[in-house]
């Protein structure tokens, strides 16, 4: 009897410890914030899929990335403590090649700021009807040994975020434009452009942007302000 | 005492297990092989061969190129007894067809990182010159040249993914120091320069035939032909279109231009090597068409370079037949990767458009087809063609009346249109059938979606009731001289040798039944070889090479044929329209390198930096 009692006292002992240990390791709680800066002013207006920052916490040997939101801000809460080597990758601006060393913890904020490889201004949009007409003028900051200019397109989404990977194909890239020229290259009449959108669909309401993509290592665009349209029901 | 008993016991147990316990166990285990067992004997040898072969970087039917989209997992090197997919392959995410991808869904690779296989062939290099006496220093030589063979086409399966990687000559000892372990990346161009070293030796150490399978000098040579012109392309396209970072400052992604003359030569002089040895496949020259498709059924072929062999009774066979064809056709289960007018269109256009913009029309399916050059007929399935006494009808729908143009009607939105489209083929019009059995139709993708299904490989001898999961045996010819001429046409124009590329290229379409040229071009070299090697697992990395995957597949959309029968005129047209699930394929230009495998760097942080862009 004293025998049985002695073996499930042993037996209560170990079910009891075997439990106890958690996991006493601190969970990710430093941040990581900011806003992609254009060196000709105001935010630097990304899309989805395009710029992100890209970090490596420092001893560790895999990066991660932070994709940037479509006004040029980026956070992520859910970072672990410590030293990180970071870079904005991806976009269409001047590369940035020196990583710079950041040491997390909540609430860490750095802006970057980054050089477009164009700049897309006096952007306006005309409705006639259901056909959206878009100008604007194209500029680089920097012309000797800009990447070579694709095309441009407008983005027309129903919601305000608009722009590559997040638009209404038979709106956007259909009525896109091929240009294939270099900066250097391009006449007056090359940089000043109208783009069309016919037959939107009456009565909704749409968010238009316009981006030039370059052949740069990314196929980057650079994007234009977003404008709301609000097209009249028949 | 009787305490003093139970010690007497106690001791004397103890000591009988001590005395026994000192005694060596000194027999062989009978389940390890030791390096006497294998290298004594050519058949230990052969059956150590038999895992190196069997593991090498073939890109064969089997092969799957990434896990996504729902594809085979593991994603890469298949040899189980249960590969089906076979249509989640390179050729349905470039544009040669559509598959199930959804996307550009290959170019970041399967993390392929085969140290292992490149230490077996170590340890056989070492092991080797301790068995003269068994094996002779003849059959040493041999052995040793197809050693070097095999290095070099694991070294090739890495350095086109990746670029530079570590070269690892030894058997590395897992106990040493962890830094003599970690080996850092090699440069590029070292890594290629490793890869031609090797194929040299293998070249002049290995004997002039073997058994089908196995390699031999022509097979060394031949693969040198191929990975010289991957490594010319690399220096001269690659150093003007690349991707900047750490990893091309250092020489581990890209080759300088300078060196891409000294390759284009190697890649030339190896092709040479091969004159008069293998001639193109003849076997029936009075009907080319079936002359063509013989190619890669005939095992006699004295094209065949290099073969991968496949076996029911050894669970490796392949599912080709029953996989690349519409369940009509077969047994069993469905296809879901289909040929491209994109690819058709390689041959020049169809003469399916009249001169005033009208479709042409036609009083059978079959008529189109058999306009066309002999080796696109046995490259592809076109409406009207046969398979197992069964016909190809593939029609998309019925127009009760047309009148205008084809570009017109394609232009129109698909609610203007006038034609009859069903969703089954129960479905009738005027007591007509609306579309195929073999579709096309948008319902599901077990029928084609572009009008036109793989006839390459298909062996359409197999009846169909035996076309079934795993019981295709033909083999995949991994080298064949038609390869070796187009590489040895490209080199020679890359280095101003037009008149060798145009013989070359002519060899190859005066068997396929084409014109033969009376001059030649980059270009017309280039899209030769798109044509002969279609669906050989060729295309992608040509794309990458030629470093054009970022202008071919830039926000690509891919075209079918759509055959339409017009009720009141009892014709059929043929109309060009996007294909039917109308998907989009961009390569990023970072995917010209595969990223090192995340675990490698965690194991190894000598191989950072990775890949740019990664």
């Amino acid at each position: 009897m004293k025998k049985l009692i002695r073996i499930l006292m042993g037996v209560a002992i170990l079910a009891s410890s075997a439990c106890t240990k958690i996991d006493n390791y601190p969970g990710p709680n430093a941040s990581f914030q900011g806003t992609l800066i254009s060196s000709t002013g105001g935010n630097f207006p990304t899309s989805s899929g395009s710029t992100q920052i890209w970090l490596q916490q420092i001893g560790w040997t895999a990066p991660q990335t932070i994709p940037s939101k479509f006004d040029g801000t980026f956070e992520d809460t859910q970072l672990f403590s410590g030293g990180y080597k970071v870079l904005p990758v991806g976009g269409a601006f001047w590369p940035v090649l020196d990583t710079i060393t950041v040491n997390l913890t909540k609430g860490t904020t750095h802006n970057f700021t980054v050089t477009p490889y164009l700049v897309i201004s006096n952007f306006t949009a005309t409705l006639n009807g259901t056909t959206l007409t878009l100008t604007y003028d194209i500029d680089a900051p920097i012309v000797a040994g800009l990447p070579t200019i694709k095309d441009t397109q407008p983005y027309v989404n129903t919601t305000s975020l608009v722009g590559t990977g997040a638009s209404i194909l038979a709106f956007s890239d259909v009525n896109g434009v091929t240009i294939n020229k270099d900066f250097i290259d391009m006449v007056p009449a090359d940089k000043s452009r109208t783009l069309t959108v016919p037959n939107l669909i009456p009565g909704r309401t749409f968010y238009v942007r316009v981006g030039v993509r370059l052949n740069d290592s990314y196929l980057s665009s650079n994007f234009s302000n977003i404008i709301r349209v609000d097209v009249p029901s028949n | 005492m009787k305490s003093i008993n139970k010690l007497i016991i106690a001791i004397s147990v103890a000591s009988g297990v001590l005395v026994t316990s000192c005694q060596k166990l000194n027999i062989a285990p009978p389940n390890i092989f030791t390096s006497d067992v294998i290298f004594n004997s050519q058949a230990g040898v052969t059956s150590f061969l038999a895992t190196i072969y069997q593991d090498l970087p073939i890109e064969d039917f089997k092969y799957s190129p990434s896990t996504n989209d729902g594809a085979e997992s593991p994603a890469g090197f298949e040899h189980g007894a249960n590969d089906w997919t076979e249509f989640y392959n390179e050729a349905g995410c470039t544009g040669e067809e559509v598959g199930p991808w959804s996307g550009m869904d290959i170019g970041t690779g399967f993390g392929y990182w085969p140290y292992a296989d490149i230490r077996n062939v170590n340890i056989m290099i070492a092991e080797l010159p301790n068995h003269v006496a068994s094996l002779t220093q003849a059959g040493v030589n041999q052995l040793l040249g197809e050693a070097h063979f095999l290095r070099a086409y694991y070294y090739f399966g890495l350095a086109k993914r990746y670029g530079g990687v570590p070269i690892i000559t030894t058997v590395q000892d897992p106990g040493a120091p962890l830094a003599t372990l970690q080996v850092h990346r090699d440069k590029e161009q070292a890594v290629w320069d490793f890869i031609a070293s090797e194929l040299d030796l293998g070249y002049n150490m290995m004997p002039a035939t073997s058994v089908a399978g196995r390699a031999n000098k022509y097979v060394a040579a031949a693969l040198k032909s191929r990975a010289m012109l991957y490594a010319a392309c690399v220096a001269k396209y690659g150093s003007v279109n690349f991707v900047d970072g750490q990893a091309v400052t250092a020489g581990y992604a890209g080759i300088p231009a300078s060196a891409a003359t000294g390759y284009f030569q190697a890649a030339y002089d190896a092709a040479k090597l091969l004159d008069g040895v293998y001639s193109l496949y003849n076997g029936s020259p009075n009907d080319k068409v079936l002359n063509y498709v013989n190619v890669f059924l005939d095992a006699a072929s004295p094209e065949n370079i290099f073969v991968k062999q496949y076996s029911i009774a050894n669970k490796t066979a392949h599912s080709w037949d029953d996989t690349m064809s519409p369940r009509y056709f077969t047994a069993n289960a469905l296809s879901r990767s289909y040929p491209t007018l994109d690819l058709v269109e390689r041959w020049g256009n169809l003469p399916i458009t009249n001169s005033d913009g009208t479709p042409t029309r036609y009083d059978n399916r079959a008529q189109l087809m058999q306009t066309l050059e002999p080796r696109l007929q046995a490259t592809i399935y076109f409406p009207g063609a046969t398979l197992r006494g069964l016909t190809f009808d593939m029609q998309r729908g019925i127009y009760p009346s047309f009148s205008g143009t084809a570009a017109a009607e394609v232009a129109k939105p698909a609610n203007s249109r006038s034609y009859i489209l069903a969703g089954s083929t129960s479905t009738l019009y005027q007591g007509m059938q609306v579309i195929g059995f073999t579709g096309p139709w948008t319902g599901d993708d077990e029928l084609t979606r572009t009008g036109f299904y793989v006839r390459k490989y298909i062996n359409f001898n197999e009846a169909q009731s035996a076309v079934n999961l795993n019981t295709s045996v033909q083999p995949w010819i991994d080298l064949r001289y038609a390869e070796v001429l187009l590489n040895r046409a490209e080199a020679a124009v890359e280095l101003g040798n037009t008149s060798d590329a145009l013989t070359d290229i002519n060899l190859i379409r005066v068997r396929a039944g084409a014109t033969p040229y009376s001059s030649v071009t980059l270009d017309q070299v280039r899209n030769e070889r798109c044509m002969e090697l279609a669906f050989e697992n060729q295309y992608y990395w040509d794309l990458k090479r030629w470093r054009t995957a970022d202008v071919v597949l830039d926000k690509a959309h891919f075209q079918g044929l759509m055959p339409y029968y017009i009720y009141d005129e009892n014709k059929y047209i043929f109309l060009a329209e996007p294909e039917l699930f109308n998907r989009e394929y961009t390569f990023p230009k970072q995917d010209y390198y595969e990223p090192l495998p995340g675990g490698e760097i965690a194991n190894n942080p000598n191989l950072l930096p990775n890949n740019p862009g990664y």
